[in-house]
């Protein structure tokens, strides 16, 4: 049996650790309170974007008098040969399951589509997403060709992308998430859009963790491209929280004074709607068709925007109750150390007292 | 809460003691929820102003300066890069990708800005769609450097 001085240094290393997780548990709560905070401040502006699409799309001759379809790069539905998958995970572990869960999502997802024959580019944003993806698979070959003709007085440029396996690395994002900008966000759309519009890819698939509240939170699969109907999120598959994490959650957030519901829609949004869709004629000052063009792009930034902004939340939520619960097992592991240690302690003094009494007796 | 224009007749008053509620949201938050008379807008065809009681409006914004007058809005200035805006004879409501305080305008980021644009120019061979691109950039930059040394337009 280990003696007193061994389990009193356990002891001593297992609070350590305690007071390690317990800061970590306080830091993630106010990162969570402020990524929270972030993704609702930008709610307006997407919900305004979204209205003013729909309400342009009602109002306008954006369909092709022939097909009847709206004509737009970005709506054109293509046969699935090339898919491109942006993964989400985060820049850090310690998170429980959060890293994996989205890696099993995704994996599922683009082996299902390989064995359908589809090619599949990988797209992952945050560290974590990219080591895992970057020593599995090769990264994509591109080639930028120049052309020149009229005595060089003019060139053609073009990318061409030789492909060499079923699943490659199309891109990595390393910086998206540590402050997520929109400027940064909207390049990173721009060359999706650009790929998908020279057709090198047919459709684009997201996976992150949805964030709603604490409690309500869902790794999902949410399709991207091509456009089927603005302002809906298009989602194919989703993994909802077992009970038991959502009572761990709960409980984690509880202790850090977090609500488990889901904000309310502030007046603010709920004006959001309205955008651009007054019962009004409106003039238009530029042509609604080039309004529409302009648009669309913005579109599908600010749904990668707003992945991006609730999968940071879900990561710091995710941190609070792994840390939360390792708080806890350290407070079980010293209590049950503590009680071995006053065994061995007591067991070594009524030894000893064994010891006098015998020798007394035998004298 | 002086009043309410009625949207059940679309009888739309004009000039009276009104204000323009004005909010410019950027993807980030709501940046300025505030009243004013008068706001200067940088739409893509040229300055436009609003007044009370305007007309119905949607324009594309380029880049160039917000400017609010009168009313709570404190005569504030915005740079904005590419924004969309909805007028409605009681309300203005901007949508900006960016919106910088010219005051705290970077310089040389806008320099940088219109080198980029200049050298993607140069680069574009005979792709059209870059040349459109090269010379927002450019516009960009040359109207935030406007902007910072206060002689916008």
């Amino acid at each position: 049996m280990a003696n007193v001085l061994d389990l009193r240094r356990r002891i001593r290393s297992v609070k350590n650790t305690r007071q390690i997780t317990k800061a970590m548990k306080m830091v993630s709560a106010a990162k969570l309170r402020r990524a929270q905070e972030r993704a609702l401040q930008a709610r307006p502006y997407a919900q305004m974007l979204t209205s003013v699409l729909e309400s342009l799309v009602r109002r306008t001759d954006l369909y092709n008098g022939q097909t009847g379809e709206i004509v737009h790069p970005l709506l054109v539905e293509r046969e699935e040969k090339n898919v491109l998958l942006l993964v989400i995970a985060g820049d850090k572990g310690f998170a429980g399951g959060f890293n994996s869960n989205i890696g099993k999502a995704a994996q599922k997802f683009f082996l299902e589509r390989a064995a359908q024959g589809q090619n599949i580019d990988l797209e992952p944003i945050g560290k974590k997403a990219i080591g895992f993806y970057k020593k599995r698979f090769p990264a994509a070959n591109y080639e930028k060709t120049e052309e020149h003709y009229d005595n060089d007085l003019s060139t053609h440029y073009e990318t061409i992308r030789h492909r060499g396996a079923q699943i490659e690395v199309a891109a990595e994002h390393l910086d998206l998430l540590l402050r997520t900008e929109f400027g940064a966000v909207s390049k990173v759309a721009n060359d999706i859009i650009a790929r998908y519009t020279r057709a090198e890819i047919d459709s684009v698939y997201l996976v992150y963790n949805e964030f709603k509240s604490v409690i309500a939170q869902r790794v999902v699969v949410e399709k991207l491209l091509p456009i089927r109907k603005l302002g809906t999120h298009e989602i194919t598959a989703a993994e909802e929280m077992t009970e038991e994490q959502k009572e761990a959650a709960a409980r984690s957030a509880a202790s850090e004074g977090i609500s488990v519901f889901e904000p309310e829609e502030t007046v603010m949004e709920q004006e959001a709607k309205k955008f651009g869709t007054a019962d009004v004629d409106y003039i238009f000052d530029t042509p609604p068709e080039q309004i529409f063009e302009h648009l669309m792009p913005r579109y599908i930034t600010t749904q990668i925007f707003h992945a991006l902004l609730e999968s940071v939340a879900a990561e710091h939520a995710a941190r609070m109750t792994a840390t939360d619960a390792a708080t806890k097992n350290a407070g079980d592991l010293i209590d049950s150390l503590s009680l071995t240690m006053n065994r061995v302690r007591q067991a070594a003094i009524t030894k000893e007292i064994i010891e006098i009494v015998s020798g007394a007796a035998a004298l | 809460m002086a009043e309410t224009t009625q949207n059940t007749d679309n009888n739309i008053t004009t000039g009276g003691s009104g204000h323009l509620q004005v909010r410019l949201v950027t993807p980030d938050r709501v940046l300025l929820d505030a009243t004013a008379d008068a706001v200067e807008l940088p739409a893509v065809g040229g300055y436009l102003e609003a007044l009370y009681g305007a007309a119905p409006l949607l324009a594309e914004l380029g880049a160039g300066e917000v400017r609010l007058h009168g009313g709570t809005s404190n005569e504030k200035k915005f740079f904005v890069a590419w924004g969309f805006v909805e007028v409605l004879p009681d309300r203005i409501t901007i949508l900006a990708e960016t919106a910088i305080i010219p005051s705290e305008i970077d310089k040389a980021e806008a320099q940088e800005e219109i080198n980029a644009g200049q050298k993607m120019w140069q680069e574009a061979g005979d792709n059209a769609l870059q040349y459109d691109q090269a010379n927002d950039l450019t516009r960009q930059g040359e109207e935030k450097l406007a902007s910072a040394e206060g002689r916008s337009l």
